[in-house]
């Protein structure tokens, strides 16, 4: 599946590149826009494991796995979002810190199931709630996200009261964090799989085909008989769920959650996803590339941080990275259709 | 205003008062602003006084939302999104308070203000990126800049009598902070509805093939939009910091929510085109009030998000187009669906 993935996305090469004396430096260019993250991931990690000291070790990889997973699930949901054109579920946050905060508090109370079952509901009620203001009101999907991450950020943290909830050191969610498979942390082997999942369900679904199409021309995938707000909705929907699990794998790791614990996941896995080549004005794209995105972004912050760069470089070097892969494919696509 | 809106007025089903009525509301843009607005004072009339007794702290937090909002609607009018904004008011703020001398300081931190400004219409009109990840961009570089100029410490002004002397009313209830906010108000103003560049700007948003037929040059067009909003929210940074006498390098984390708002409750549409300067004011107006009223009541900050999330969310899935789609669409179900069962 992986394989068709990136042969999917980059159909498109040939026939722009096909009308034939194109420029050398233009083929190159293309080249570059459309398989750059490949190169660059690459590129970045054999210099990391050469130059860089104590990032090719067992215990500094599988923190950066840590690290990166939870973010990673919130990418690979919020992929469909995109694809489908409508930028970016800003909600994210409010999502992930409510699903980890539900997780422990009301699992203390209630035991896991009960916890379990009302995340899963907070989950539909955000993808209904984006899905329809966005799917049926066409309403611009960053100020609905928006006004829903105050709402729920809003209604939770007055609930929590801004605490900090602790699981107790023998309980169920301790020992699933604990739990490594083939000496990968567990929330790895959850992105993983999630990963596999949605990349089955756009590749080699109706739904996912419908996705696509809705991103790359909506209107005529309506024309075409398509219930397009439905689609909308799904795509919210999926976007929530990975964000509940997300928050699961959040609190599972640490075996506490605050209503703060998600701050940032909203434009950072945007940044992945679009890193990684997915384009924002929705049909191109695929999970493959958002997963290595998200590699990129978690790779290249490791390296910034055991390099002694500060908080405020490793953001301007993720902000330059967006504009830099946006122009560049920006510019590819006007050379290569000229 | 001189909108296509108005026109429509004379519908043979705004002939009669409700649906005239009706009409006002919902076609023009100011329309649903009037009536939050109404709301707002009526129920702040009925609990809490002291929202207009205490004017001045009510009109000093409409200032400060209404200021980067009607920055932001010169650049909604086209069509396009800057949400670089809070960060280019935490930038030049640190700037500012990065210079010795306090005139010098601000005159860095407005040239500041304007050079984000071309640096977003840069990457949006040259490069042709979508405006949204090209401020999303500059978002993550500005914040990052702060951090980096501030030392990741807020950096204190030098000169701090000068942001004392800044803070004091000079007329009645009228602090500086609210003079800049009238002026800029009244500027953008007469821009938008006297002057032809201003005019242009509906034009670049409602049709920009047609604006580009008809001789306007688009691209100098949206550069202005882009340096006015980046001048605005840096002249919201100076104001913030004369204010607190100390740059703040997360200061502007609440303001992106709150400025957008006033800008979508004051009727501006995102895809371009239509929206006014006085729809944001009253947009601002009635934001303000809210949460003001609301902290004057003892409502906790954490309901007061969900209350103007909750505003936000009505605006823009009741703008005029939205109701139009969604009702479009219930019909196109119910026509649909005897076609699915045979």
């Amino acid at each position: 599946m992986n394989d068709s993935t990136p042969t999917a996305t980059t159909a498109a090469e040939p026939e722009a590149a096909a009308p034939a004396p194109v420029d050398r430096s233009v083929a190159i260019l293309v080249w570059v826009s459309q398989r750059g993250v490949f190169l660059f991931t690459a590129t970045l990690i054999v210099f990391a494991s050469v130059f860089v000291n104590g990032f090719a070790s067992f215990v500094n990889l599988t923190d950066v796995f840590y690290r990166a997973a939870p973010i990673g699930i919130v990418a690979v949901g919020m992929t469909f979002v995109v694809i489908s054109g409508n930028y970016l579920d800003l909600s994210v946050v409010a999502q992930v810190a409510t699903s980890a905060v539900i997780l422990i508090a009301v699992s203390n109370e209630y035991g896991i199931f009960p916890a379990v079952l009302a995340a899963l509901l907070v989950a539909a009620v955000y993808g209904l709630v984006n899905g329809i203001a966005v799917g049926y009101f066409k309403a611009n999907a960053v100020i609905v996200t928006l006004s829903t991450t105050y709402i729920g950020l809003g209604i939770l943290r007055w609930l929590s009261g801004g605490s900090i909830f602790f699981g107790p050191e023998d309980g169920p969610i301790r020992a699933l964090g604990q739990v490594e498979v083939l000496g990968l942390p567990l929330s790895a082997v959850v992105l993983v799989v999630m990963a596999l999942l949605l990349a089955f369900m756009l590749d080699r679904t109706n739904f996912g085909f419908t996705i696509r199409a809705f991103g790359s021309n909506n209107e005529a995938t309506r024309l075409a008989g398509v219930n397009t707000s439905r689609v909308v909705v799904g795509a919210f929907l999926l976007t929530s769920v990975a964000a509940m699990v997300a928050g699961f794998v959040l609190a599972a790791f640490s075996n506490t959650a605050v209503s703060t614990m998600a701050d940032g996941f909203d434009f950072g896995a945007l940044a992945a996803i679009i890193i990684g080549g997915t384009s924002v004005f929705g049909g191109r794209g695929s999970i493959l590339r958002t997963l290595l995105g998200v590699i990129f972004v978690s790779v290249l912050t490791n390296v910034l941080v055991l390099s002694g760069v500060g908080f405020g470089w490793q953001q301007m070097a993720i902000g330059l990275l967006i504009v830099v892969a946006v122009s560049l494919d920006t510019i590819a696509r006007k050379v290569a259709t000229s | 205003m001189t909108e296509p809106q108005t026109l429509s007025l004379g519908d043979t089903a705004a002939t009669d008062r409700a649906g005239r009525l009706r009409a006002v509301l919902s076609r023009r843009t100011e329309g649903r602003a009037v009536v939050l607005l109404a709301v707002v004072f009526v129920m702040a009339l009925a609990l809490e006084p002291l929202v207009f007794t205490a004017y001045e702290v009510t009109l000093g937090r409409v200032a400060l939302i209404g200021l980067v909002a009607l920055g932001l609607t010169a650049v909604i009018l086209m069509g396009e999104l800057d949400l670089s904004v809070a960060s280019t008011l935490a930038v030049s703020g640190v700037v500012m308070a990065s210079v010795p001398n306090i005139y010098a300081g601000i005159a860095a931190a407005l040239v500041v203000g304007l050079l984000i400004g071309a640096v977003n219409a840069f990457f949006v009109v040259k490069i042709g990126i979508n405006s949204f990840i090209a401020t999303l961009g500059m978002l993550f570089v500005l914040r990052g800049l702060a951090f980096v100029l501030s030392g990741e410490q807020p950096v204190r002004l030098t000169n701090i009598e000068a942001g004392i002397a800044f803070g004091r009313p000079l007329v009645g209830p009228v602090s500086p902070r609210i003079l800049l906010f009238v002026l800029v108000f009244i500027a953008l103003q007469v821009f938008v509805t006297r002057m032809r560049v201003g005019r242009e700007f509906y034009a670049v948003g409602g049709n920009r093939q047609a604006a580009r037929d008809a001789g306007i040059p688009v691209d100098r067009r949206v550069f202005t939009g882009f340096m006015i909003s980046g001048f605005v929210a840096s002249l919201a940074g100076v104001i913030n910091t004369l204010e607190l006498t100390a740059a703040d390098p997360t200061a502007g984390g609440t303001v992106l929510l709150a400025s957008f708002a006033a800008a979508i409750i004051g009727g501006v549409a995102l895809k371009g085109g239509r929206g006014s300067i006085v729809g944001t004011l009253l947009g601002a107006l009635s934001l303000g009030t809210i949460e003001v009223g609301l902290t004057l009541s003892g409502v906790q900050v954490d309901i007061q998000q969900v209350f103007i999330g909750g505003v936000l969310l009505i605006a823009v899935i009741t703008d005029p187009a939205s109701l139009r789609e969604a009702t479009a669409n219930f019909r196109l179900f119910r026509r649909r669906e005897p076609e699915v069962q045979s």
